[in-house]
């Protein structure tokens, strides 16, 4: 007992000793690191958890600095909220927009680009909208519009939602109508439901993968993985609690958990994750050419491919 | 010697007690009569020490009852027995029941021990693992075991002996719900008998009762009188208390208008209202 | 009730399309979650009731009612509630209850105590005046009369009981805000319970898997009522 107070007064003069740089490699000798035993709360989206990809990759960094991480899937806007208001420690979200204005207001810091895939838009096989083949998501959104072809929309503010209200505004189109049905449900919910009805409907193509099997929709207009149009590019971020908003906030561990997934290791697990036989996830932290655009915010671009 | 002074208690503005005086001695039958509603439950709740005197004092072998502390005066009540109109028993067995006086007056080591005590005896092992184990025959060594681990069940002997009084004592694992009114009753009687109290009151024990009945507990009470019990009966029925009270108390309006032997009040009460409530001519 | 609850379970766990441990995690923090917060609504509800039921004070009506509100409370709001308080902005933020069983134990407790105080006090209320009268002439103190008056209205408790655990175990809404649905990654349920699991499978349209997860949560519901039924049993035979 005397012996580990004395190493912990050791482990405090090393951190002391360190004070400004990150004390990851110092620190007790019992343990690699200084965070070790601790837990870290992750506030995400339901297209990473659900798919599985987090259960799959975590293990590796619980192993590697001995903590363990809190999963909770609770769509974009829901995870920010939380995060806001300091009940967790790192967000993993996909809706830009709301992460410059979360940045913006100071609650997060260190933002990096992590990975993405795209959006699909899907529907019944005899497309009543006609819009298989369009290479435009504006131009089929109008059509789908014009023949008031049922649409099931999220309405649940996730990032999948934002993205799709973004969508119709970008297509000039103010969604409303009998055709036009808000369920306030998850995506593997409104794939389901617009099943039933033989509706459209926008999802990413993660979830849209993992449940291909037990539904008749297809994929009307391909995202950008598949050579579709940009603008259906599904971008994912993550980004540290600010500690100087939120002093409980585990920073530390957050920024320990935003090195290690930014990290070749990670960013090869996520891009070897398979399911069905396809891949969900291209990383996207790592470039071989430097990628300043990730520490800049939305809008900022030295060429034109942002969303 | 249990002795009221003076006593009065109103309910609102009406008084229902006025200015009553009693003593009752160790060993001796001092029946209340008078017509219904004329406060004889009062005034036994008023000797039972469940209810404080608007004016007055109770005094139980010289101690003033409520003049003492709660704790002292617990004691005094414990000196004190009940037996009401209503059975009014635990929803347990006959045995549980008449041993609750003893119970509460055990430490709570003791009574958490006996708690569990009688769990363990009244149950069987339930269903699957019960049955398992009789498969294999350890159900009834197992569960001696576990009896003889937390001690013996029977009833203590003063509970065999006050259901003895009141001729019930082969009904001791009887369900109290399952008894008839008049055994109910009973039991109720050999309840307040068996942790022997220096003081029994009973209000109206056999008004609904049978004859039968009704001369069980009647016996039951003389018996309580060869112990040393002081007990007081109220009853609206004057043959009862001619047939077993040593002193009769006549509760006509709000206090007593003559207490005396019991032979003198029903051949020559010298009160001109009990005379005529005696020969029925006083109807309430 | 001679039907053993248990074995009807087994095979469905040999059968689960999920990782080792992961159904018995989630049913392990269920029944933690739902038997500790309904323990602490039943030590909590029994002496209100027995306050409420035998004694006069100023404001009783009121207690009454806000009681009876609240049987009727939407889960929901009480989630939120509960995360207004734990949250680290509110009042017991310091205590880092966030995303914890602790914190869904408080919300269940919330939502479990209304019905089990005002069953209680149905109960208690039920019990013969007769009976406490004759507790007290034989020499009971006010302790051993509350006893008495508990052990008579066992049955009247036993059913508050369930209720309360019915109403806890059932409950996704707010367990889902306080406590997240977390799993670790090795699968094994953090703050995952039965009903926020099955909502979990709902939202990835996994139905079959969900409907899996009901009967086990029904199983469990009726285990528990049969255990308890057969308490009830048990305690008619003695005392």
């Amino acid at each position: 007992m005397q012996r580990r107070t004395f190493l912990q007064g050791v482990g405090l003069a090393a951190i002391a000793s360190t004070a400004g740089c990150t004390q990851l490699g110092s620190g007790e000798t019992e343990s690699s690191v200084g965070v070790a035993g601790e837990t870290l709360t992750l506030t995400t989206t339901t297209s990473t958890y659900d798919t599985g990809l987090l259960d799959e990759i975590h293990p590796d960094f619980e192993e590697m600095y001995g903590v363990t991480v809190d999963a909770v899937a609770q769509g974009t806007g829901a995870a920010l909220e939380t995060a806001r208001n300091g009940d967790s420690d790192v967000v993993m979200v996909h809706a830009r927009g709301l992460e410059d204005e979360f940045m913006r207001n100071g609650y997060g810091i260190n933002r990096r680009d992590l990975m993405f895939n795209d959006f699909v838009i899907v529907g019944p096989g005899d497309d009543p909208a006609g819009i298989q083949g369009t290479d435009s998501a504006t131009e089929a959104l109008r059509a789908i519009a014009e023949s008031e072809s049922t649409f099931v929309s999220r309405g649940d503010n996730s990032g999948t939602h934002t993205k799709e209200l973004n969508l119709w505004a970008a297509a000039g189109v103010e969604p409303g109508g009998d055709w036009y049905q808000e369920i306030g449900a998850g995506m593997g919910e409104a794939l389901n439901n617009a099943n039933q009805q033989d509706a459209y409907t926008l999802s990413d193509r993660g979830t849209f993968i993992s449940q291909r099997s037990e539904i008749d929709l297809t994929i009307l207009v391909q995202g950008p993985i598949e050579g579709g149009p940009e603008i259906l590019a599904n971008p994912y971020g993550i980004l540290a609690v600010n500690p100087g908003v939120h002093e409980n906030a585990n920073y530390d561990l957050a920024m320990a958990y935003i090195g290690w997934i930014t990290g070749p290791g990670a960013q090869d697990a996520i891009a070897d994750y398979e399911m069905n036989g396809e891949q969900l996830f291209y990383p996207r932290a790592l470039s071989e050419d430097p990628d300043f655009q990730q520490y800049v915010p939305e809008g900022w671009s030295s060429d034109s491919d942002s969303e | 010697m249990m002795r009221l002074r003076n006593l009065s208690h109103s309910y609102g503005d009406e008084a229902v007690v006025d200015d009553v005086s009693l003593s009752i001695d160790q060993g001796e039958v001092v029946g209340v009569i008078g017509p219904s509603g004329v406060g004889k439950t009062t005034l036994l709740r008023l000797l039972s020490l469940f209810l404080e005197p608007d004016a007055g004092t109770v005094e139980l072998d010289g101690d003033a009852v409520w003049e003492a502390d709660e704790d002292e005066r617990l004691a005094l009540r414990r000196q004190v027995g009940m037996v009401f109109q209503d059975a009014s028993l635990f929803d347990a067995t006959v045995a549980r029941n008449v041993e609750y006086g003893l119970r509460v007056r055990q430490p709570w080591r003791e009574r958490l021990r006996d708690q569990l005590r009688s769990l363990v005896a009244a149950r069987r092992l339930p269903g699957p693992v019960g049955r398992g184990l009789d498969a294999v025959g350890l159900r009834d060594p197992l569960q001696a075991r576990v009896r003889s681990l937390v001690g013996t069940t029977e009833p203590p002997e003063a509970v065999t002996d006050a259901l003895g009084v009141v001729g019930l004592d082969h009904k001791l694992d009887q369900q109290a719900r399952s008894l008839s009114g008049g055994e109910a009753q009973r039991v109720s009687f050999a309840r307040a008998l068996a942790y022997e109290p220096d003081y029994l009151l009973l209000d109206e024990p056999t008004s609904d009762l049978d004859p039968r009945n009704t001369g069980l507990i009647e016996a039951a009470i003389g018996e309580a009188r060869d112990r040393g019990i002081g007990v007081v009966v109220a009853t609206h029925d004057m043959h009862q208390a001619e047939r077993i009270a040593d002193r009769v108390g006549v509760l006509l309006g709000d206090g007593f208008t003559e207490i005396g032997p019991t032979e003198r009040i029903f051949e020559d009460p010298s009160d001109e209202r009990t005379r005529k409530f005696i020969s029925g001519e006083l109807v309430y | 009730m001679p039907l053993d609850p248990v074995a009807p379970l087994l095979p469905l766990f040999v059968e689960f399309p999920f990782r080792d441990g992961y159904v018995r995690s989630i049913v392990y923090v269920s029944l933690y979650v739902s038997c500790t917060a309904v323990v602490l609504s039943t030590l909590f509800s029994i002496p209100v009731a027995l306050v409420m039921g035998f004694t006069e004070f100023p404001g009783k009506q009121f207690v009454k009612s806000v009681i009876n509100t609240g049987m009727g409370f939407p889960s929901v709001v009480v989630g939120l509630l509960v995360l207004f308080a734990v949250s680290n902005q509110g009042p017991l933020g310091a205590m880092n209850l966030i995303f914890t069983k602790e914190a869904m134990i408080i919300s269940q407790f919330v939502l479990a105590t209304p019905p089990i105080t005002a069953i209680s006090l149905a109960a208690v209320t039920g019990v013969d005046e007769n009976v406490r009268e004759a507790a007290r002439a034989l020499g009971g103190t006010r302790l051993d009369v509350a006893l008495v008056v508990i052990k008579e209205a066992r049955y009247g408790i036993a059913t508050a009981v369930l209720a309360g655990f019915g109403r806890a175990i059932s409950e996704v809404g707010s367990v889902l805000i306080v406590g997240g649905n977390i799993t670790s990654a090795d699968g094994i349920s953090q703050t995952r319970t039965l009903t926020t699991a099955i909502q979990l499978e709902a939202r990835q349209g996994q139905y079959d898997t969900a409907m899996l997860l009901g009967a086990v949560l029904v199983v469990l519901v009726l285990t528990v009522n049969a255990i308890v039924v057969r308490f009830g049993d048990a305690g008619s035979m003695n005392r």
